[in-house]
């Protein structure tokens, strides 16, 4: 099963690169459509949309997704019923496809709904109470993006057709554009988990490490990035792109805060995740799709990859995810530790990497074009503290002493999880520059005195160093953090919100609920309708029966009684 | 008097005496009617060898006699005396009274459960359908609307409360009979069309009831959780109750949805929501008494084997008619 859906979606990448690379070079796209019934002003249409951005992404979706089923073979090749998270894993791609082909917001909405459960169902692979509890997470929040479109899909329907791009341009200043506006960024808000909404991601690692890869790093939350681009037209100059840029330039900070306090190795990835799509939102609210795209794609190589990587180091510390535990990997596990550096690196923008072209052009895009301040601060520190978590951590794995046992065993020989690693590898090295070269035609022209553009490596070097010198750890070592323990909580729990989704909300209902449960339900209500009305019932129906069991004379007595009265009244 | 030819002989006066009491056009005639349904009744249900039995059908001579008096009393003073041919007035309540008592209707019905619990199953089955039918028709003839409701709510409320503390079937099934008496008193008052109607599904209802009891020889409650039954005796004895209580998929539901429509078009809200209590706990004694049958795990003795005999087999046919009769009863308006 594994070997066919991989190569089944190898293939699949294959065409889709084919056909990218003809659209583009040709300006083509390919628009499908089929009126499925035409029903009272409305028209439900089946539309397929084929151009070279929804192309380039599904190639990129199929070939991580084909590289995650075959290393998955490897990883999960304890499972007993592999076969079973398998055919999950290809619903999850089918999904994804069809929220990428369609420019119709029903199609949209059964991929995107698709993705949701889908990932619920993933999330809960592993059936412990840890994974039950971020599977509700991650479910419901994603809920309330698709209840966010299914309300877009009513409004719409003021308009006739539910095929959104054909609207952009005439109807941009309607009020049922604006209403419109405002729930699609919500609902790209909880599917990318930007700031209200940020709880679930960190929370859903407690899924299988290749659904990790797959899901969490490149396609689950790059859902809410890409429908943003594709709603670009209509959102570009309202006010809720300011909201979100707010929103997702306070989530790159928070979470690249957060990412330097945890331990927790996945959790760490996750984090970066975070930062990287608040990256994405921020810079298309700035109102560059194109790059928006461009990043979207870079991260997923890299971030895959780095998943990937974690899953092999987890599975040869013994099914320990805690980074305290590991240490001096570089020296045992080469090939993976390439692998690890490699995608670090990237992640970080070392120079001509694939993160690079990316990251260094959105960071002067945004010193070029003049917004205020804060932007400009906010993307800069962030950068600085991706270079200092991820330096962090590779202290930590990589570097230091190795924490876990006298005796062990590291096995880097696996060479079915580092194929696939070495697919990602080749295209996190390469996939930078090549789709530079495709996507845009002509370069930005960028205009930066000396040390604003040298501030990118000023911002690295300050957090390089500030990350080698938080992760010297020996035995005598005192955890500073817990001099300052309110201070560090609050920066290491994502600044309390998940206390927002979670505990905050839960608390109130549950405790009201139970306060109705133990004085209605089994209080006011049971004398008022359950055992008190029987009681009532009974006590009449015995009172009857005294009536009943009598002396037969006086029924006829009272029917003759009966008679004598009317007869009074008659003859009155 | 145990012999079935003279059992025949009596069926047969019994017959034709309904037959008298409804088809005559004096009013005599009708009184003729009931007396001889009167007496022909009496050797059917008095057995010389059973105390318990002759006690019953003194009781059922004596009030059945007292309201014949009153009925022929009543008929000769409205119609030879004042000659008034109205409906609506104090004489019509005396007639309706009368015949109130000779049906086992409430105010009336004191003697109905005593008498019922006298009698075998058969004779039950006889008491509660076709002695119905011609006090139920001179019922129609002239009646008093304001007294008559009063009576169905009364009826309706009677036969709810009373057969919530009862144990034996037979009174069980009397209290039921009280209650639909309500529901046929009140459909007279609509058409009586509809009355024969109710009445044939309430008299087929009843039949398949009885003869399940008294194939089983079953007389009280705790006797259905002692004996093993089989599946489809369970069944049946299910659907049976259900239909009687008026439960929409079954052949009971019918009339009543037609009696509800009927009361809702004409806006008789109080009687509709009377009507609807009652049924429900009417329905609550039914389920009390065949909830053990429908659970995956019930009460059974394991000794007392119940074997299903040769002359169990319609009860198939019953189950079948019960279910399917919605459709079927449909075309007897054809």
């Amino acid at each position: 099963m594994c070997f066919n859906s991989f190569f089944f979606l190898f293939f699949f990448m294959l065409i889709n690169f084919f056909f990218f690379v003809y659209f583009i070079m040709n300006g083509l796209s390919v628009f499908f459509e089929w009126e499925i019934i035409s029903f009272n002003s409305m028209s439900i249409v089946m539309s397929i949309l084929l151009d070279w951005m929804s192309l380039l992404f599904m190639m990129f979706v199929s070939l991580i997704s084909s590289v995650v089923i075959f290393y998955s073979k490897s990883y999960m090749n304890s499972e007993l019923n592999l076969n079973r998270f398998i055919i999950l894993v290809l619903m999850f791609v089918f999904s994804m496809v069809l929220l990428i082909i369609s420019p119709n917001l029903i199609s949209i909405l059964l991929g995107w709904d698709g993705l949701g459960l889908i990932s619920y169902c993933l999330v809960i692979y592993y059936q412990n109470l840890k994974s039950y509890n971020a599977g509700m997470l991650t479910a419901l929040s994603n809920r309330i993006g698709d209840v966010m479109i299914l309300m877009i899909i009513c409004w719409v329907m003021n308009y006739g057709s539910w095929n959104y791009i054909f609207y952009f341009d005439f109807m941009k200043n309607d009020y049922v554009m604006f209403i419109i506006s405002f729930m699609i960024i919500i609902a790209a808000m909880t599917k990318s988990a930007q700031i209200p909404f940020s709880s679930w991601l960190p929370a859903a690692m407690a899924a299988p490490t290749p659904v990790s890869a797959l899901v969490h790093s490149s396609t689950l939350v790059t859902a809410g990035v890409y429908l943003l681009i594709r709603f670009n037209y209509l959102l570009i100059d309202m006010f809720f792109f300011k909201v979100l840029l707010f929103l997702s330039i306070l989530t790159m900070f928070m979470s690249g805060i957060s990412a330097n306090y945890e331990f927790d190795l996945k959790k760490i990835i996750a984090l970066s995740t975070l930062s990287q799509l608040g990256l994405m939102m921020s810079i298309l609210s700035l109102g560059f799709p194109d790059i928006a795209f461009f990043h979207l794609l870079t991260h997923a190589m890299f971030k895959a990859l780095l998943f990937m990587c974690a899953g092999v180091i987890i599975h040869m510390m013994n099914d320990i995810q805690d980074i305290r535990y590991m240490g001096g990997l570089s020296l045992y596990i080469p090939l993976t530790s390439l692998c690890l550096n490699i995608s670090n690196l990237s992640l970080c923008g070392i120079p001509f990497l694939s993160g690079f072209y990316s990251k260094d052009l959105i960071l002067e895009m945004v010193s070029f074009n003049s917004f205020n301040l804060m932007v400009f601060i906010l993307f800069y520190l962030s950068t600085g503290l991706t270079v200092f978590y991820t330096f962090r951590l590779i202290m930590y794995v990589m570097i230091n002493d190795f924490n876990l046992m006298m005796i062990y065993n590291l096995y880097d020989e696996d060479y079915i999880m580092l194929n696939s690693m070495f697919v990602l590898l080749f295209m996190s090295l390469l996939s930078g520059s090549f789709l530079s070269w495709f996507i845009f035609s002509y370069p930005y022209m960028i205009y930066l005195p000396f040390n604003l553009k040298l501030m990118v490596i000023y911002v690295s070097i300050l957090g390089s160093i500030l990350g080698f010198m938080v992760s010297n750890m020996g035995i005598y070592s005192l955890n500073k953090l817990l001099l300052s323990y309110n201070l560090s909580s609050f920066l290491c729990l994502m600044w309390f919100m998940p206390n927002l989704s979670t505990y905050g909300l839960s608390y109130i209902y549950l405790n009201f609920s139970q306060i109705l449960f133990k004085n209605i339900d089994m209080g006011w209500s049971e004398i008022y309708s359950g055992k008190g009305i029987f009681n009532i019932l009974k006590n009449y129906s015995v009172f009857y029966n005294i009536y009943q069991m009598n002396n037969f004379k006086i029924y006829l007595f009272s029917f003759i009684l009966w008679f004598m009265i009317l007869f009074i009244f008659f003859f009155i | 008097m145990n012999n079935n030819s003279n059992k025949m002989f009596f069926l047969f006066i019994l017959f034709f005496s309904t037959l008298i009491s409804i088809s005559s056009n004096s009013w005599f005639g009708c009184w003729i009617g009931l007396e001889i349904n009167l007496l022909s009744f009496i050797p059917l249900i008095s057995n010389s060898k059973n105390l318990l039995s002759v006690e019953t059908s003194l009781k059922y001579f004596l009030t059945q006699s007292l309201a014949s008096i009153n009925f022929l009393f009543m008929i000769l003073i409205k119609f030879s005396l004042l000659k008034n041919f109205n409906m609506n007035n104090i004489i019509s309540i005396m007639m309706n009274s009368s015949l109130l008592m000779k049906m086992g209707s409430a105010p009336f019905h004191f003697w109905f459960p005593n008498i019922v619990e006298g009698l075998s199953w058969m004779n039950n089955f006889m008491l509660m359908t076709w002695q119905k039918i011609s006090p139920m028709i001179l019922l129609s003839y002239y009646f008093n609307k304001n007294f008559l409701i009063f009576m169905i709510i009364m009826n309706l409320i009677i036969g709810s409360l009373g057969g919530l503390n009862q144990t034996s079937l037979r009174k069980l099934l009397a209290f039921s009979s009280i209650n639909n008496l309500g529901w046929m008193i009140f459909s007279i008052m609509i058409s009586e069309n509809l009355w024969l109607f109710y009445f044939l599904i309430y008299s087929m209802m009843i039949s398949m009831m009885i003869s399940l009891f008294f194939l089983m020889n079953m007389y009280f409650m705790n006797q259905l959780f002692i004996n093993n039954m089989n599946f489809f005796i369970k069944l049946n004895l299910l659907i049976n109750f259900l239909s009687l209580g008026g439960l929409p998929p079954f052949m009971g539901f019918m009339p009543k949805w037609i009696i509800i429509n009927f009361l809702l078009i004409n806006k008789f809200y109080f009687l509709i929501f009377i009507f609807m209590m009652t049924s429900l706990i009417i329905i609550y004694y039914y389920i009390r008494i065949i909830y053990s049958s429908f659970m995956f795990n019930y009460f059974k003795m394991k000794w007392v084997n119940l074997l299903m005999k040769n002359n169990m087999s319609l009860i198939n046919l019953s189950s079948f008619i019960s279910i399917s009769s919605m459709i079927l009863s449909t075309f007897i308006f054809m």
